[in-house]
């Protein structure tokens, strides 16, 4: 205890991060949980962290629920693997995402926030595509819980159809993306890069088959497939449209996402009755050969 | 340093090996639920149940795998079925009217199997088999093959794909107990779903093996290139259901 204050406050700070929090931490920290009732963000974030694991991982696993395990309520699946440690810093993050961006500054922001140090945003090795990523999970996972829990679908009198219901759905999502309408292009850019095109292709399917779940589709034959291509195809170029989008309450968006989705529909139908042709012909060859008299 | 050793002493670490980055203040809140749900090893849960009831066997990632596949297999499995009997029906009953109860009453317990999966699929979340077009063409042409070739090769079909589907029923049922046994053994229980999940895969099993035997005393062996033929349907299902199991 001979080092001046000074110096031994600095050596605490840098190499001992096991040591008591020094002052500022404790306020950032503080200033983290007052933030909390009052940001949407925070709360929207809860809906995929409520069951963390604990398992020790230096990188942060993708939401994994595009893995579609068996899934029952006597087997909740894993939202996601992050750690306690990263899911703070990226919900943290996400607050200063509509002003700086899908940025590593928006990370290093966040990790302040949080109360970590600067260099903590090395928790996560993907940097502003782990972010981009977070945002994407945490928004499904609010569409979600707007659904389950705020009765999104049930709320006008009339029950919807399910291609209804997947419009609504579409919409809704992409609503949730207005807040960050001036970084979006960019993080499309992001994940359109190549190293990101998977794992950005693994979660649109994990929001197609959200919407297809949550829309009530119960569909378990080839249409599976196509169906949540269609709605993945659609949400990805209206979600382009969204971003250049100046209408009162999103409305060339909603026009162009019917649109879509009718078009959609209209090529599923012209397959389906290709393949019924082509069926009503064999079994129309096969019972001509059979009324001749041949044994097939 | 008395202030310090008082304070490391009431850090509490959470399971995470690179948190000790996060100040404690974080550490200490709790903020999520990090005892519940440890998927790499089968843990317990105990779930809000009625009391005096035993603690629910929980599944992990592996588990969740084999039934995901097991499900995929079993609902491509049932609609192949299915196929088979209605193409061959027409032909069958034509030169064999007798056998009309017999073939009803086979294809409706397929149709009653291919329901439940579906159920099942759909309920669980399970991805249907990507293969499911090439599985309906090529069933569909089994089927109509075996049958224009006469009554003792669609029996010899159905006996080969019974025999196949009969022991991968057995597969699975053996694994559901071993999980069953393993529960016991931990003093939990499976949940309802795997319960009747098991009961649905034995009756389904035992009905499978009664087509099997019907087949054979309808002269499944006395079919005339025996050998080859259910050597090659045997083989066919054992690979669609590789296949199946993986996509």
């Amino acid at each position: 205890m001979t080092r001046p204050t000074s110096l031994l406050a600095l050596t605490r700070r840098s190499l001992t991060p096991r040591s008591s929090p020094s002052p500022r931490i404790l306020r950032t920290g503080t200033l983290l949980h007052q933030h909390q009732p009052q940001s949407q963000i925070h709360t929207t974030t809860a809906a995929i962290t409520s069951k963390t694991t604990t398992k020790p991982r230096s990188t942060p696993q993708t939401p994994r629920s595009h893995a579609r395990t068996y899934h029952s309520e006597h087997h909740p699946s894993q939202p996601h693997e992050y750690t306690n440690s990263q899911t703070t810093i990226l919900s943290a993050a996400l607050h200063h995402v509509p002003t700086h961006g899908f940025t590593r500054n928006a990370l290093t922001l966040g990790a302040r926030d949080a109360g970590f140090l600067d260099v903590s945003v090395q928790l996560l090795p993907r940097g502003e595509f782990d972010l981009i990523l977070f945002w994407l999970a945490s928004r499904r996972g609010l569409l979600r819980s707007k659904v389950e829990s705020d009765g999104l679908l049930a709320g006008s009198g009339s029950v919807l159809s399910v291609d209804e219901k997947i419009q609504v759905l579409l919409m809704e999502r992409l609503r949730l993306n207005v807040e960050v309408r001036e970084q979006w292009q960019d993080a499309l850019a992001v994940m359109s890069l190549g190293e990101n095109i998977p794992m950005a292709l693994s979660e649109l399917h994990a929001l197609a088959d959200d919407i297809m779940n949550l829309a009530g589709d119960q569909s378990v034959d080839a249409s599976w497939y196509s169906k949540r291509m269609a709605v993945a195809a659609v949400y990805a170029a209206s979600d382009f449209v969204m971003t250049r989008d100046t209408s009162a309450g999103l409305r060339d968006t909603e026009e162009f996402v019917a649109r879509r989705w009718a078009d959609a529909r209209a090529l599923g139908d012209k397959l389906t009755g290709v393949r019924e042709c082509l069926g009503f012909m064999g079994s129309t060859a096969v019972g001509l050969g059979r009324s001749w008299g041949l044994k097939i | 340093m008395l202030a310090r050793t008082s304070l490391a002493a009431s850090f509490r670490p959470t399971a995470g090996v690179l948190d000790f980055l996060a100040p404690s203040t974080l550490q200490s809140r709790r903020l999520y639920n990090s005892t519940a749900t440890n998927q790499s090893a089968a843990s317990t849960t105990t779930s809000a149940q009625a009391p005096g009831s035993k603690p629910r066997y929980a599944l992990n990632a592996k588990q969740r795998e084999f039934l995901d596949s097991a499900l995929r297999v079993n609902q491509a499995g049932e609609l192949a079925a299915t196929l088979i009997y209605t193409a061959q029906t027409p032909q069958v009953v034509r030169s064999h009217p007798h056998l009309r109860p017999l073939m009803k009453h086979m294809y409706d317990q397929e149709v009653g199997h291919f329901n439940t999966f579906n159920h099942l699929i759909a309920k669980h979340r399970v991805r249907p088999t990507a293969m499911y077009p090439v599985w309906y063409a090529a069933a569909t042409f089994l089927g109509w093959s075996t049958g224009v070739m006469g009554r003792e090769a669609a029996m010899a079909c159905t006996e080969a794909v019974e025999t196949e589907i009969g022991s991968h029923y057995n597969d699975q049922v053996r694994e559901i107990l071993s999980w069953k046994a393993e529960a016991e053994s931990r003093g939990e229980e499976l949940d309802p779903e795997l319960e009747e999940m098991l009961a649905n895969f034995r009756r389904i099993r035992d009905e499978e093996l009664e087509h099997l035997d019907h087949a054979v005393e309808n002269d499944a062996k006395e079919a005339k290139p025996y050998d080859p033929l259910v050597n090659f349907i045997r083989y066919g299902c054992k690979a669609a259901i590789k296949i199946s199991e993986k996509v």
